[in-house]
């Protein structure tokens, strides 16, 4: 039998919060954790918060970092001051955790957290039931191809990209040998009751698209064998240059930026860009990428590489699809819950900044839809600067989108 | 935007619904039929033999070990049941894996793990590397693990596989707890009753181990021992005539019809053959569908040869089975004593190279042994043997044949076909190999080296003709019918992500209700984007009926068909009657085979049909050939 429960406590200093935090966890029915999530806002001391944490419950594989403008639970948004922790408590299953630096090759050091985290669980060459991570923006697609070696597509890989209150780069992660700022943590987990997983975005191709004619080949851009260049500075698009072309599309919201350049993030959230992932009976299916800055040049830097030769889409979506399908996601992840009837434990979503920055002060609906779906079992919520997950099969990176995991029985 | 989203949201659904219904569907049909049969097997049988066979498939591995508990072995588990008889016996340390599957968890390693430590009796045989799955397993009261072990070139086994363990275990684990309390029960109530029946169940075992169970005539064994006593009481001059025979389209009718009717049908040639047999001769059913005939003694050849002709008549007449109504037709091939052999085996070999004249030529006939025959078919050894040479020197590569539209000549796509150049350069035409490696089952390796060959070339030939034109592949009835081999070969043709431009070209056999087709390969076409085309549509068993039934993406008429069609009233009839029945069903036709103007003009003037292929157009090209000129 897994339990799962949430706690969240909000205050100026770590050090109440962390006092209102653990003074919850003992007035409650007693729970020792197997696995822990942990999410605050960026003001707090991540020091403090890895320590007092890792005194409370020390056999616990630990996952999490900081959450923009801190994080969300069944009881509601916990505000920017908040710490949040999701604790499960499974005796039959298996759960461990691993971090490391993204240094030199982060496709290599994924994978050899992945190997330590199997090791922690003493699940050393066993495919997880699910991979779940936390990392520094910046290398996700690196981190996805190196996690993918070891397991391809055979289970899913869910997670997001810390995010900071005042998007200053002030992002941490927190593993189990304590706080990181350009790491990536690992956690695997082998439940006794089953996972339940989903991803997706709620935007709409708007009818503008163009093809990526060159992709900045010095700002942290791959080259594959083939020679094909993917990057996240989009330099033209239809051979013109991409943030005039883009500003185009959305009716000139940019164009104050186009001569000096700017952060583009809270403008662009509900106009991003889409490329196709697939097709389900003909529909095609896109992935969100959202522009965050403009650069000198007109290039247009993304939350997400792009390749060159892709199409692009003008995207477009709107308040109330991003306020309902939080709850859809939570919804369509425990309805792929291999032992549906015995019920729903608890869970954990992760939901785009960008998307709440969108909605505004309407998230209040965000998290009261979340707690409907899971029909009083405890969650809780993080606000990320890129999404990770399964769309269509595969394992990718995206923008702009919400992910929930659902503990069974 | 709303409209747009809200049918990709219910499409996403649905999809999701669709997946998790056939996966639970297809899980629930498995696990049925690995109960059935383990519960089915009988008291002394291995229980897990027949389970093996279903598993094997679907988990796409190449070997299964039911490893057990056992007292005076601590620490370890004995191999009790496999599919690879060299490792029965074999003793298991209790590694981590194993231990963990004992305490009732499922198991999937990661591919070249190589974590566990195995016995090294096994290691020139496995490989630590294979991915495996552990399952735990209750067998005979204890506790025990079933190991599922992919090649090492594999893929692990994903969740998917994981789940449908989980669902195995438990229930194979109730299972076997199950037949084991039965079988106690059993067991003591035959020892009340085992003096007084002992003699009738001897008797029963010997006609039981003697006869064919579904005819009651006598088996492969038993026929042998009584053929080979007659030849050697035979007296100087005396002469035994040995029949071969064969049932014509037997596979067909059991695959269209189901295996009651085949049973049925079998039931009754038996006794239509055996009612026109002299008290003397002898009958037996050797496998499948083939049967043994002694005529002895043999006083003329030419009443032999009425004998057979009044065997095949009444065989050949109209049979109603279950609201059908069957022709069937025997194939016979004869041999002499002692001019042809001096045992059965000799007799029995060339009986069978006759008979196998008549199936390559005109079903339904007989033929006599002669000399010439046996020289040739020394030939026919040695043309498989250069047939496994070749394929071993990947001498079969891809010919390509144009589909145009023969309205405004624009090419549409390519037909793959097979042909063997030898190391001397010589091109052998498909009819010199095609039903031999379809007999030696070497037609997947050959299926396998034109598929590659297409693939490799896929750039070169999308560069010089546009990426739009279509490729299509033929696979035989016994490929369709093949999960791993399909399942290998659709892996393969979607990674090379040409999505909605190949087609796969299937027989009417495929289609079968009880075979695998339709069950589990065409789900797959189907979310690969891969179109079925209905080949050789208008030969031996088409059914306009069935027509409607099937779920086709093309229609290919048979060149038999299409060959002097503008002076065949008959063939016009037919090919009058499927055009219309593709266009109320939207299924587009390809005509085969146009070798003449006068042909094409037929299908130009007469018809509505677009798609036409056959050497008028393009005689098949091999890609180095077709690359460099077109």
């Amino acid at each position: 039998m897994i339990q799962v429960k949430s706690f969240v406590a909000a205050a100026e200093t770590t050090a109440a919060a962390l006092s209102t935090l653990l003074a919850s966890i003992d007035g409650a029915v007693p729970i020792t954790p197997d696995f822990l999530w942990v999410f605050f806002g960026s003001a707090h001391d991540d020091d403090a918060i890895w320590t007092c944490l890792r005194r409370k419950f020390p056999k616990a594989a630990l996952i999490g970092g900081t959450s923009c403008s801190g994080v969300m639970s069944e009881a509601g948004l916990g505000g920017v001051d908040s710490i949040g922790l999701l604790l499960v408590e499974d005796p039959h299953g298996a759960y461990g955790s691993a971090a490391c630096h993204l240094i030199d090759d982060p496709a290599d050091c994924a994978e050899r957290a992945l190997h330590d985290a199997l090791a922690s669980a003493d699940c050393a060459g066993e495919l997880p039931e699910l991979i779940w991570i936390y990392q520094s923006p910046g290398h996700e697609e690196a981190v996805l191809e190196g996690l993918r070696r070891v397991v391809g597509d055979r289970c899913p890989i869910l997670g997001g990209s810390s995010a900071d209150n005042a998007i200053a780069g002030r992002w941490r992660q927190l593993g189990p040998h304590g706080p990181m700022s350009d790491g990536l943590v690992v956690g695997v987990l082998f439940s006794s009751g089953g996972i339940g997983v989903d991803l997706q975005g709620g935007y709409e191709p708007s009818g503008e698209s163009g093809i990526v004619t060159r992709v900045d080949r010095h700002a942290a851009a791959e080259v594959d064998a083939t020679g094909k260049v993917r990057g996240r500075h989009i330099v033209s698009i239809d051979d013109q240059p991409a943030a005039i072309v883009y500003d185009r599309w959305i009716d000139g919201a940019l164009a104050d930026m186009l001569d000096h350049g700017g952060s583009a993030l809270l403008r662009t959230t509900m106009c991003p860009l889409g490329i196709k992932t697939g097709k389900i009976e003909g529909i095609p299916h896109y992935l969100p990428l959202h522009p965050d800055r403009i650069l000198p040049g007109g290039v247009l830097s993304t939350f997400a590489s792009v390749e060159e030769g892709t199409t692009v889409f003008a995207m477009r979506g709107n308040k109330s699809r991003l306020v309902a399908r939080a709850g859809k996601v939570v919804s369509a992840a425990a309805n792929t819950l291999p032992n549906a009837i015995s019920g729903v434990a608890g869970g954990l979503v992760v939901y785009c900044a960008g998307c709440m920055f969108a909605v505004g002060e309407d998230m209040h609906d965000v998290s009261s839809t979340i707690a409907r779906s899971f029909d009083g079992a405890p969650f809780l919520g993080c606000f990320t600067f890129g999404e990770q997950g399964t769309v269509l099969g595969k394992n990718v990176h995206g923008n702009l989108m919400i992910s929930a995991i659902v503990f069974g029985k | 935007m709303d409209d747009s989203e809200e049918l990709r949201e219910t499409l996403v659904v649905m999809r999701q619904q669709v997946e998790q219904l056939r996966t639970e569907a297809t899980h629930a049909n498995l696990l049925l039929s690995a109960l059935d049969a383990m519960l089915e097997t009988d008291a002394g049988d291995d229980p897990f033999t027949p389970v093996f066979a279903i598993l094997t498939p679907i988990f796409e591995c190449h070997c299964i070990l039911v490893l057990n508990e056992r007292n005076q072995t601590p620490g370890s588990l004995e191999c009790v049941a496999t599919n690879r008889r060299a490792l029965l016996g074999t003793l298991w340390p209790v590694g981590k894996l194993l231990a963990k599957a004992l305490s009732g968890h499922v198991v999937s390693t990661l591919s070249g793990s190589g974590i566990e430590a195995w016995p090294d009796g096994v290691m020139d045989k496995l490989s630590r590397n294979q991915p495996a799955l552990y399952l735990p397993i209750a067998v005979h009261g204890s506790h025990g693990v079933m190991l599922l072990l992919r090649d090492v070139d594999q893929p692990g086994f994903d969740r998917t596989h994981a789940a449908l363990a989980r669902k195995f275990s438990l229930l194979a684990s109730h299972a076997l707890a199950a037949r084991r309390a039965n079988l106690a029960t059993r067991e003591s109530h035959r020892l009340r009753n085992l003096t007084a029946k002992l003699k009738a169940s001897q008797e029963a075992l010997l006609y039981r181990a003697n006869h064919d169970q579904l005819t009651g005539l006598p088996n492969r064994t038993h026929i042998r021992e009584q053929i080979n006593v007659r030849l050697a009481n035979k007296s100087p001059g005396g002469v035994l005539a040995l029949a071969y025979v064969d049932i014509d389209g037997f596979k067909h009718i059991n695959d269209m019809h189901g295996h009651a009717v085949g049973d049925a049908l079998l039931m009754e040639v038996a006794r239509r053959i055996q009612a026109e047999l002299r008290s003397a001769d002898l009958l037996g059913r050797i496998s499948g569908d083939e049967f043994i005939i002694a005529f002895d003694p043999v006083d003329e050849r030419a009443d032999l040869a009425r004998f057979v002709q009044r065997i095949q008549s009444r065989v050949q007449l109209p049979m109603p089975i279950e609201n059908a109504e069957v022709h069937p037709s025997i194939s016979i091939g004869v041999a002499f004593y002692p001019e042809h052999g001096l045992d059965y085996e000799t007799l029995r070999r060339h009986a069978d190279l006759a008979m196998y004249r008549v199936k390559s030529g005109m079903k339904g006939g007989v033929s006599f042994f002669t000399h010439d025959l046996g020289r040739n078919a020394s030939q026919k050894l040695i043309v498989e043997r250069r047939i496994k040479h070749a394929i071993d020197a990947r001498e079969f590569h891809c010919a390509l044949q144009r589909k145009v539209n023969i309205r405004n000549g624009a090419i549409v796509g390519f037909e793959a076909l097979a042909r063997w150049v030898d190391a001397d350069g010589v091109a052998h035409e498909p009819s010199t190999f095609l039903s031999i490696a379809a007999k030696l089952d070497l037609l997947d390796d050959i299926t396998e080296h034109v598929v590659t060959d297409l693939l490799r070339h896929l750039p070169a030939l999308d560069a010089k003709f546009g990426s739009h034109l279509r490729y299509s592949v033929n696979i035989s009835a016994a490929q369709a019918m093949n999960i791993p081999f399909m399942l290998k070969l659709l892996r393969r043709i979607s990674h090379a992500e040409r999505h909605g431009r190949f087609t796969l070209e299937i027989t009417e056999e495929s289609f079968a209700s009880s075979g695998p087709f339709l069950t589990h390969i065409l789900p797959t076409l189907r979310a690969c984007d891969i179109s079925v085309s209905l080949d050789d549509f208008g030969a031996g068993y088409s059914s306009l009926a069935k027509l409607s039934e099937l779920i086709v993406d093309e229609i290919k008429l048979d060149r038999s068909l299409v060959a002097s069609i503008h002076q065949r009233p008959r063939s016009q009839v037919i090919l009058r009657a499927v055009e219309s029945l593709g266009a109320t069903l939207n299924i587009p036709i390809v005509a085969e085979g146009i070798e003449t103007n006068a042909e094409n003009d037929y299908f130009l003037e007469h018809t509505g049909i677009a798609i036409g292929q056959g050497f008028l157009y393009h005689k098949p090209q091999l890609l180095r050939g077709l690359l460099q000129r077109t």
